[in-house]
């Protein structure tokens, strides 16, 4: 399961992209490529344990 | 490797890492992330006087690959656009399978270089690539097996350590390649004494590469041409010219440690004398 927080935007944060990309809803902003197999939880991943930004607003911290 | 060397008037390998596989896009709309932007960004660099690409590779989206077509493709750009510049793979790949991280070295013809992470390093807060001696023992071994050069990244003085347990448990060809890695987190920290401490501790006869993470990209270039190593410079390290200003182009950064190494009297390498340097 993906992050809840992730989306495919290809605007957001004052950017704009020809290809959608990960965005997360959380920080309001677009990923990094490496944080985004995070937020899909490629390979060994796991947004639920990996990500510090998903933790903080799963503690309800905004 | 000192500042004899430097004396000694030998000519340095300028590296250009031109995307990487941490940020993109997003970062700095001018990182290339397409075969066709790395091809041409590796022409570039090229014609700036970088003898070494240092590539890693994206899906259509920026998102990370290690799928060995995907760095065909690359490789197959660089070579329509490029004249003659030695391409380097990157191996590393944070959270990403052991057998994931062989791929990269399988194109055909595989790259004369490749990238071997020498240990572990913090990513973000709760991620560590791990880069056990198993894997790096693995990764090398089909490095050999191919033909492909390792250039050895030391992120930290530990990994100086696994240098030479590596040397034990594998007959490595001369010269040794090692890129020192400088900057915060797990880095070294970026000091000119570390520096110092770090080129005295290599294996005799060791040729090694200067890395400086963000604003520390061009004080630690410097040093490194100032003592008869190596450098590498690019978007992958750094995306920004100068404070607040992001860069233009991984050519861009190239020119300017040329125009370093120039001013210091040191001859910048050709892609031929890299090759002669760096024993591929």
């Amino acid at each position: 399961m993906t992050c809840p927080y992730l989306a495919y935007r290809s605007e957001g944060d004052g950017q704009s992209f020809d290809t959608e990309r990960a965005y997360c809803t959380a920080a309001d902003r677009f990923v990094q490529a490496m944080r985004a197999d995070v937020c899909n939880d490629r390979y060994d991943l796991d947004h639920a344990e990996d990500c510090e930004i998903y933790l903080a607003h799963a503690d309800g911290e905004s | 490797m000192s500042y004899e060397s430097f004396l000694a008037g030998n000519p340095l390998v300028v590296t250009a890492a031109l995307t990487g596989g941490v940020h993109g896009k997003e970062a700095n709309p001018n990182l290339p992330e397409t075969p066709e932007e790395i091809g041409r960004a590796a022409a570039a660099a090229e014609r700036a006087g970088a003898a070494v690409v240092h590539v890693h590779a994206r899906k259509p989206n920026g998102e990370r690959s290690f799928a060995t077509e995907r760095f065909q493709a690359i490789d197959d750009a660089i070579r329509e656009y490029a004249d003659d510049v030695v391409i380097q793979h990157s191996t590393g790949g944070t959270g990403a399978p052991d057998d994931v991280r062989h791929q990269p070295l399988r194109t055909d013809p595989p790259p004369e270089m490749a990238s071997l992470d020498m240990g572990p390093l913090n990513r973000y807060d709760h991620l560590t690539s791990e880069n056990t001696r198993g894997l790096v023992d693995s990764l090398y071994d089909e490095m050999r097996e191919r033909g492909i050069k390792p250039e050895l990244e030391l992120f930290n003085d530990g990994h100086i350590n696994e240098v030479y347990g590596l040397l034990e448990r594998r007959e490595l060809a001369d010269p040794l390649y090692a890129t020192l890695i400088f900057g915060p987190g797990t880095l070294t920290r970026p000091t000119p004494e570390n520096f110092l401490n770090a080129i005295s501790n290599l294996p005799d006869g060791a040729q090694f590469n200067t890395l400086g993470f963000g604003r520390h990209q061009l004080p630690f270039a410097t040093m490194g041409v100032l003592f008869g190593g190596h450098v590498r410079v690019g978007l992958e390290d750094n995306v920004y010219y100068r404070r607040g200003e992001l860069a233009e182009s991984n050519a861009q950064l190239v020119e300017r440690v040329v125009r370093v190494a120039e001013e210091l009297g040191r001859e910048v390498a050709t892609p031929a004398q890299a090759r002669e340097i760096l024993g591929l």
